[in-house]
């Protein structure tokens, strides 16, 4: 499903029905998500429809740039550097591009979500929240409905430390695609409740394709900042 | 042949100007204060510009930014007007007064505008917020210099002058990213609380932004006359609260419905204490027997 086309196209998979097709003069964008419908007319001549996944922190509605992946308490040797792979959501961006803009057509994706509150409620921050188990090598995901993301993990404090989360800025997030989703972060634990994460511009695999972000779609100037996380590590 | 001509720089400084008695000296101090007063006001002006451009919108902007650089030049003055023999002592009598009676008259005004700097800088709210201040609960506007803008959620268009905002309780319920909802359950006394606990907590798990962390708390609360009282303590974020609170508890009904947990209808057994019975037959004719 993921890539670009011109004219029309139809994609399904399962729950999900991707296309565009000619009603008279006009190109129809419909798309199906789990009985969840989009229709928009498209008038173009030369655009171009783009599908990849994106950064899961839009639906049902944008309240946050944050995201969190929830796992299994790890206990981490100061001084040690060490690279998990856990599973992440993905939603799906469908982006129109012309030569001289790109927009963001719609947004999906399958299952279900769930925020939550990282930090305490007068000065925490609202995150996606989900779930992963701890995988040594890079485990297998339903490539619409989960990423890779491989963590490299570097206790710089003196001290043993435990972690059970991670929390990132999506602003920052790269991801790209090939047989599966995927994106690399790094998180260094500065303290015993502080740690810093952020992502790295690299495909996880040779001859993965970089997804487009959203901000760069909706031209959102950012600067690379990664993120601070100062309310705890579980 | 040469003409040596000498002079004293002093002297050149006492030679009057033909205005009264004022000298050289004296015009030249007048032209230094005003100098020095513009160019202090120009400082003074620029920075407060500068220090307000993401507080205050352009057009109050630069009356506050004017009126900083005029009462610096006006201070200028008076201190240069000396210089140039001015008596000032009838111009301060005369201004006392002036100020007296514009103060007094512009009493409420004054507090205003100082509330409302207080209000810029402190930050209570900010344009966007959902509050409640003076029993006037809305969404801030506009902060003016003056006065708060508030749209009521009804609505309408609320001036309230910032000192009654300064000197209110304000209650801002978007501060903080997280807000805390509850809802009232009542169930049959014959239904089992433990599973009607359950149920709700299912749908709340269910709703993407019923928050994870904080948890929901979910809890027998009290006996009340017709049913068990559950209470739902619910934690959302504060933009969509309302949303969530409107979605979630016509959810938990049907839930609670679908298995087998009803709500209590008012209900009360009335006992006759001369063993009353009503037939089916005389209920009809109204009668009753013993």
């Amino acid at each position: 499903m993921f890539g670009r086309y011109s004219g029309t196209f139809c994609h399904e998979n399962g729950d999900i029905l991707v296309e565009t097709e000619r009603n008279g003069g006009f190109l129809t964008y419909r798309r199906n998500c789990e009985g969840r419908t989009f229709e928009r007319i498209l008038i173009s001549e030369t655009g171009e429809t783009i599908i990849n996944p994106v950064e899961p922190v839009n639906l049902p509605g944008d309240v946050t740039d944050l995201f969190m992946v929830e796992f299994s308490p790890m206990l981490i040797e100061p001084g040690i550097t060490q690279t998990i792979y856990l599973k992440f959501p993905i939603e799906v961006g469908v982006f129109l591009e012309a030569a001289k803009d790109i927009e963001v057509l719609d947004i999906f994706g399958l299952g279900t979500q769930k925020y939550t509150l990282y930090g305490p409620p007068t000065s925490g921050a609202i995150a996606r929240w989900y779930r992963s188990a701890v995988y040594p090598d890079i485990p297998a995901v339903e490539r619409l409905r989960e990423g890779v993301m491989e963590l490299s993990i570097q206790n710089m404090s003196h001290e043993w430390v435990e972690v059970s989360c991670a929390v990132f800025d999506s602003v920052d997030m790269k991801i790209y695609y090939g047989d599966f989703v995927a994106t690399t972060a790094t998180m260094k634990i500065v303290t015993t409740h502080m740690a810093e994460t952020d992502f790295i511009d690299a495909p996880l695999v040779p001859g993965m394709a970089r997804s487009i972000e959203l901000y760069t779609a909706r031209k959102i100037p950012v600067i690379k900042r990664g993120y601070l996380m100062e309310w705890g590590l579980s | 042949m040469g003409v040596i001509v000498t002079f004293n720089v002093t002297e050149i400084f006492e030679i009057p100007i033909g205005i009264g008695s004022i000298t050289v000296e004296n015009l030249l101090y007048f032209a230094v204060i005003i100098i020095v007063g513009v160019a202090v006001a120009k400082t003074v002006s620029t920075n407060v510009r500068r220090a307000l451009v993401e507080r205050l919108p352009k057009n109050e902007r630069e009356v506050l930014v004017k009126l900083v650089y005029y009462i610096i030049v006006t201070g200028a003055l008076v201190i240069a007007l000396p210089q140039l023999q001015f008596d000032l002592s009838g111009l301060l009598v005369a201004g006392g007064i002036v100020g007296l009676v514009v103060g007094f008259a512009s009493q409420s005004v004054v507090s205003n505008l100082v509330s409302g700097l207080f209000l810029m800088f402190e930050h209570p709210i900010k344009i966007g917020d959902n509050i409640n201040v003076a029993g006037i609960s809305g969404s801030v506007e506009d902060i003016r210099i003056l006065s708060t803008v508030v749209k009521t959620y009804d609505g309408i268009f609320t001036r309230i002058p910032n000192e009654k905002v300064f000197t209110s309780n304000i209650a801002n319920y978007v501060h903080n990213a997280a807000r805390r909802f509850e809802y009232q359950i009542g169930i049959r006394y014959e239904d089992d609380a433990e599973v009607a606990i359950r149920v709700i907590k299912e749908v709340i798990w269910t709703h993407p932004f019923a928050l994870k962390n904080p948890a929901p708390s979910v809890f027998v609360d009290n006996f009340g006359d017709d049913g068990v009282n559950l209470t739902a303590y619910i934690w959302a974020p504060t933009r969509n609260w309302w949303d969530v609170r409107t979605s979630l508890l016509w959810q938990i009904k049907q839930k609670l419905e679908e298995n087998g947990i009803e709500m209590p209808f008012p209900q009360r057994t009335v006992r006759f204490a001369d063993d009353l019975r009503v037939t089916a037959g005389d209920a009809g004719k109204g009668g009753a027997e013993d």
